[in-house]
């Protein structure tokens, strides 16, 4: 073992073309200009481009991934999967990708706690996939091509940007020389060493954590299952923390915690690499390294996601550390929240005033994840010698009592934050429904289509149906709302009772739930949610 | 959080407590003390009153150091 194996990926180069504003053709202006062709950019440019909506996407690069065969991203989550799934892409990430449900917490080879998150789990889509992130962003690429909507523009590489009420100016450079670009609206996706908030003069408050860490992505012959496996404390890991997580191809992702003084480039040499391997797979096993690279906790928040035209999502806005898969899926949830208000507000159906409420709803999403992923890192990572101590009371009660393993934190799987106390959000509704199968399609699959509708489910009152035809009649005044009425089976998927209206907004979160409703009400709480009032 | 007299028998409690880290060594006796924390608050199992112990436990200590 002297080095990396060949690592069997072969991904997608895209063809550099001279942009229109260099060859004299260039339109001057366009609605949506989206900066970095990322999981968060390419997901708004696939999703608006779903909803009809054409955008520009600047990426300094020309193919997928960072780094080469990195991964950064593997662990992509139910409410992730269900955004794919609306989007078209997700069966080619079901075939390709590592459908797992089962974690364990083990201290050496025992099992300290199991759990499976399929248990209770009521969506067409399963709570996790494990896939490279660049297969995502492949696919996300081949399916806005199909769309044809979205003008993809690799190695074009924003340097600045200026902006006035009305628009902003990018400044974007490429192998044909540098141009300007002006957009009604910007959308930074361009990772956490944003230039747009740079250039902007934009804060972001961050630290970067002690705790170094040293992934192994590597495949090997031995049967293991397809289970999420950590480590508090790993025997093999001089009694230090371990992930152990399968994605496409065979490929296993290992994360060892290393000492908060390690040297990066000492602990992600091949041969210490193979080393720690040997150490944790046994002498008998064979295996190639695919990748090695060591990293630290990085956590960043910006004040405000929105700055005049320019909005922020993914790392550019929020950093945080891995556990839990909080950063990637976020960033895909920043991209879909986004896209359905531009939309409404690009067709004209809603004000501009829906745009502030990204930030009212995304920015408490990632104070939450920062929050929940700061207690995972604490606790993997005690600061003090009684911090140590707690911990190894909680693993010692954890083996005879169940109690002890919830308080055993290696990272909370990440889930859709609720919209409770949201501007657009009625009553005490917010959280996010579900993609379930209800009898004719998924409630997701009601949801497709060009622009951006919300959707009324509605159960009809015994022998009488004037409620339906009262809601239809909201559709044709020309409010962005499909109608449909819940049948037997659904209402018990549903758990609706007569007279009950359920508004589900484009992204499926719950706008409303309305007991007893009337067509006012449902008007009422439509407006609120689109800010027509 | 309950501050008035609520253990049936005190100095029975008490005994026990002691006899409990009876012959340990310190770093066990904290040891014990951390499981012992933990096993009654989940017996407690309510957020607020937890959260009232930790505090007044904290406090208590501020108040003593500050004693003259």
């Amino acid at each position: 073992m002297s080095g990396l194996s060949p690592t069997g990926y072969d991904l997608p180069i895209y063809d550099y073309e001279t942009p229109p504003e260099l060859s004299g053709t260039g339109r001057g202006r366009y609605p949506v200009v989206i900066v970095g062709a990322g999981l968060a950019g390419l997901t708004l440019a696939c999703d608006l481009a779903s909803r009809g909506v054409s955008a520009i996407i600047l990426d300094e690069d020309d193919t997928v991934g960072v780094r080469g065969a990195s991964s950064r991203g593997i662990c992509y989550a139910q409410k992730s999967l269900e955004i794919f799934d609306r989007l078209g892409i997700y069966p080619r990430i079901r075939d390709k990708g590592v459908t797992w449900s089962v974690g364990k917490v083990l201290r050496g080879q025992d099992a300290l706690y199991r759990f499976d998150l399929a248990v209770g789990s009521r969506s067409a889509q399963p709570p996790f996939i494990n896939i490279q992130q660049f297969y995502v962003e492949w696919f996300l690429v081949d399916r806005i091509r199909e769309l044809g909507r979205t003008d993809l523009r690799w190695k074009n590489r924003v340097t600045g940007i200026r902006q006035d009420e009305d628009g902003a100016v990018l400044t974007v450079e490429t192998p044909d020389g540098s141009y300007s670009l002006h957009a009604d609206w910007v959308i930074d996706a361009s990772g956490h060493a944003s230039i747009v908030r740079h250039a902007l003069g934009l804060h972001t408050k961050g630290e970067l954590g002690e705790d170094r860490w040293c992934i192994s992505d590597v495949r090997f012959r031995k049967d293991l299952p397809v289970e999420r496996w950590t480590w508090v404390e790993a025997p093999f890991n001089e009694n230090r923390a371990v992930w152990q997580h399968l994605m496409a191809d065979g490929v296993w992702r290992m994360d060892y915690q290393m000492l908060p003084n390690t040297d990066p480039h000492e602990a992600s040499r091949p041969e210490v690499a193979a080393a720690r391997l040997r150490d944790q797979l046994g002498p008998d096993v064979e295996f190639d390294l695919v990748w090695v690279g060591a990293y630290a906790y990085r956590t960043q928040l910006m004040d405000d996601f929105r700055h005049g035209r320019v909005f922020f999502i993914g790392d550019a806005a929020h950093v945080k550390s891995p556990f839990g898969a909080r950063g990637g899926n976020s960033g895909i949830q920043d991209a879909e929240n986004l896209a359905w208000k531009l939309t409404l507000v690009l067709n004209g159906q809603a004000p501009q005033g829906l745009l502030d409420s990204y930030n009212a709803e995304r920015r408490p999403a990632a104070v939450e994840n920062i929050a929940v992923t700061r207690r995972s890192g604490r606790f993997l990572a005690p600061r003090t010698k009684v911090e140590r101590m707690f911990r190894t009371a909680v693993m010692d009660l954890a083996v005879h009592h169940p109690f002890a393993r919830l308080l055993l934190n290696t990272g909370r799987m990440c889930v859709p934050h609720h919209y409770g106390p949201s501007p657009l959000t009625t009553g005490d509704a917010g959280q996010a429904m579900p993609n379930l199968a209800l009898d004719s399609r998924s409630l997701g699959g009601m949801l497709r289509g060009q622009g951006a509708g919300f959707l009324a489910l509605w159960c009809p009152r015994d022998g009488e149906d004037g409620l339906g035809r009262a809601l239809s009649h909201l559709s044709h005044e020309g409010w962005p709302l499909h109608v449909q009425g819940v049948g037997a089976d659904d209402r018990r998927v549903l758990g609706m009772a007569p007279g009950e209206v359920m508004l589900i907004r484009p992204d499926l979160h719950l706008a409303a739930r309305l007991n007893d409703a009337d067509v006012d009400q449902v008007r009422r709480a439509l407006a609120r949610a689109i800010c027509r009032i | 959080m309950r501050t008035t007299p609520n253990i049936p028998d005190p100095d029975a409690f008490y005994e026990a407590l002691l006899d409990t880290h009876a012959g340990l060594p310190a770093t066990e006796s904290h040891a014990l003390n951390a499981r012992l924390v933990l096993l009654l608050a989940n017996q407690i199992g309510d957020q607020g009153v937890l959260l009232s112990c930790l505090e007044t436990a904290r406090d208590t200590a501020a108040h003593r150091r500050n004693d003259p």
